[in-house]
């Protein structure tokens, strides 16, 4: 019975509103200490869910951060509406980016995002319909790295 | 009772009106108003003193060691933050109040702007031999250390193993002062003055080392008036005293008063310095979500415009901070202390740790995982049926923290006003 037992939460990004980026994955972290999970793996949740926020802020129009911590793992999915990505396996690339001049001027944009999204969680899933939106999906388990 | 050495603040009771304003300045949601009178909950009491601060009754107080604990020691040592110099009329020289101090019974003052100094030096040093992780975190403020063990466990392995001005001073004197005054150690004490009511915690109670190298705190507010009047009988020596100064100020190392001032004594590194304790906490969970990186030092001060704003201090910090950037502007860019010479004090680790700062336990919804899910559930189902007014009326700061305290037992739906008076 437990084995269902989470914690969910919802919240709602606008694409363009810089002025809040940070907001949501503060947010997450906050609920996630409060849990009582592990400094490390809030820490990894906060740095994925921050750079995710900023994937949403600059490309997207809409986007919807699902959170969900269960007896075992923190979830985080991220459903956008916005261009999408046409090439996954580009976009994964360190180093490849399409920011825009003005996104890198106020120091985004640098092809890291992705990778670094990747690099913090334990699963990483990444679905894009070009034209209509993106879905990424991670999970952290919450004692640290599976092994 | 060991509440008292945790935690310095305390509410007068006879003066407490119960209202809400302490509730509102308290960053971390420590205080409730209960049974109309405010209670501090010590385990998320950080002793910023902002409750201090916006106390229009001013029943919160803060305990600092009292000048009758200094009889306990045959010689007695002065170490003020510089804050000090700028308490004091602007004709007042920081070698007239220190002097003044030695009117008021210590045997001997010592000055910390040099000492700063040092610390930016050892500090650009560790910075240089350490390229990584970034950015490091300055250990002057004590509440920027206990906010970070309570509230960022995982930026506990950031702060810089250096111990700040006012230890490495007292460790400096501790070294020397036993033997060329041949006392026992124990009879030596060694004072701190200051502005900020939590360096009584972080003597009594250091995140660093076992035991603190100083023996208490006075605040600036209980040493004013005193000194105050020393001043004023002294007034016939100050001739002397302007004529041949005992010491000699380091312009770079007076700053620490200031918010980036402690970051001005970074010549090769990216510095950032934040002053007040909410944008300290901003800054912070920016530092947690992994950005900053491309700063090496950050300086947090949690009283605005640094310590010169310290909840203990007399003067409007404005004025502190006028007076602070004059004597500055005096001493101008000398350098008081040379790299060359310290570098045997780093290769001792006599300025490091003795340990390294460790995350402190702080109340979860509950300890037990399946429990903390479900009371985070139920905390956000009662959020939903309060009015999000936060106006504090119930006892806790706002909406949230009641529907918190609800499930956790400590408090009811209908301690909030708007929900009692609805009709069933």
């Amino acid at each position: 019975m437990n084995e269902d037992l989470s914690y969910r939460q919802e919240f709602s990004i606008a694409g363009g509103d810089f002025s809040r980026a940070g907001e949501v994955s503060r947010r997450i972290k906050n609920l996630l200490k409060e849990l009582g999970i592990d400094a490390q793996v809030v820490r990894r949740a906060a740095i994925a869910s921050f750079e995710a926020e900023m994937n949403v802020i600059m490309y997207a129009v809409q986007g919807t951060v699902h959170l969900t911590v269960s007896l075992d793992e923190v979830r985080i999915v991220v459903d956008d509406r916005g261009p999408g990505i046409p090439d996954i396996e580009l976009a994964m690339t360190e180093g490849y980016s399409t920011a825009t001049k003005e996104m890198r001027e106020l120091g985004f944009g640098a092809g890291m995002g992705l990778p670094n999204i990747k690099r913090n969680a334990d699963a990483f899933r990444l679905f894009s319909e070009p034209g209509r939106g993106t879905r990424l999906e991670i999970t952290m388990a919450r004692d640290g790295r599976p092994s | 009772m060991s509440r008292s050495l945790d935690h310095p603040i305390r509410i007068n009771l006879e003066k407490c009106g119960g209202c809400v304003h302490c509730l509102k300045a308290c960053p971390t949601q420590a205080i409730r108003v209960r049974n109309g009178k405010a209670q501090v909950i010590g385990e998320l009491c950080i002793d910023c003193g902002a409750c201090i601060r916006y106390c229009p009754n001013d029943a919160i107080e803060s305990r600092t060691t009292p000048f009758s604990d200094l009889k306990a020691f045959k010689y007695k040592v002065a170490i003020p933050a510089t804050v000090l110099y700028g308490q004091f009329g602007n004709d007042t020289t920081p070698n007239e109040i220190l002097s003044a101090l030695r009117h008021e019974g210590f045997d001997q003052v010592f000055e910390l702007s040099s000492i700063c100094e040092l610390y930016a030096s050892a500090a650009e040093e560790y910075l240089a031999e350490h390229p990584r992780p970034r950015p490091l975190i300055s250990t002057t403020c004590p509440v920027v250390v206990r906010l970070i063990q309570r509230r960022y466990p995982a930026l506990c392995e950031l702060i810089i193993p250096i111990e700040p001005p006012r230890e490495i001073a007292a460790k400096i004197l501790r070294a020397t002062l036993p033997g060329i005054l041949k006392l026992a150690p124990e009879d030596i004490g060694m004072i701190h003055i200051t502005p900020c009511p939590a360096k009584m915690v972080s003597i009594n109670r250091p995140a660093t080392m076992e035991k603190s190298f100083l023996d208490g705190a006075i605040s600036i507010r209980d040493i004013y008036g005193p000194l105050l009047k020393s001043l004023k009988k002294i007034d016939q020596n100050s001739i002397m005293r302007h004529l041949f100064p005992e010491n000699v100020f380091s312009g770079l190392g007076l700053g620490w008063s200031l918010s980036g001032g402690e970051a001005r004594g970074f010549k090769k590194h990216r510095t950032i310095a934040v002053s007040g304790v909410r944008d300290t906490i901003r800054v912070l969970d920016q530092v947690e979500s992994g950005q900053l990186k491309d700063m090496d030092y950050l300086e947090c001060m949690v009283c605005p415009d640094g310590c010169v704003g310290g909840p203990l201090a007399v003067e409007n910090r404005f004025v502190a901070k006028s007076r602070i950037l004059h004597l500055m502007g005096k001493a101008g860019e000398r350098v008081g202390v040379e790299r060359s010479d310290f570098g045997p004090l780093v290769r001792e680790d006599f300025l490091s740790f003795q340990h390294p700062v460790k995350p402190a336990e702080v109340p979860r919804l509950d300890p037990d995982p399946v429990r903390a899910i479900q009371k985070a559930a139920r905390r956000d189902e009662i959020l939903r049926r309060l009015p999000l007014k936060d106006c504090g009326a119930c006892g806790a700061p706002d909406c949230r923290t009641l529907a918190e305290d609800i499930v956790r037992g400590l408090a009811e739906l209908d301690d909030c006003p708007i929900i009692r008076k609805e009709p069933r």
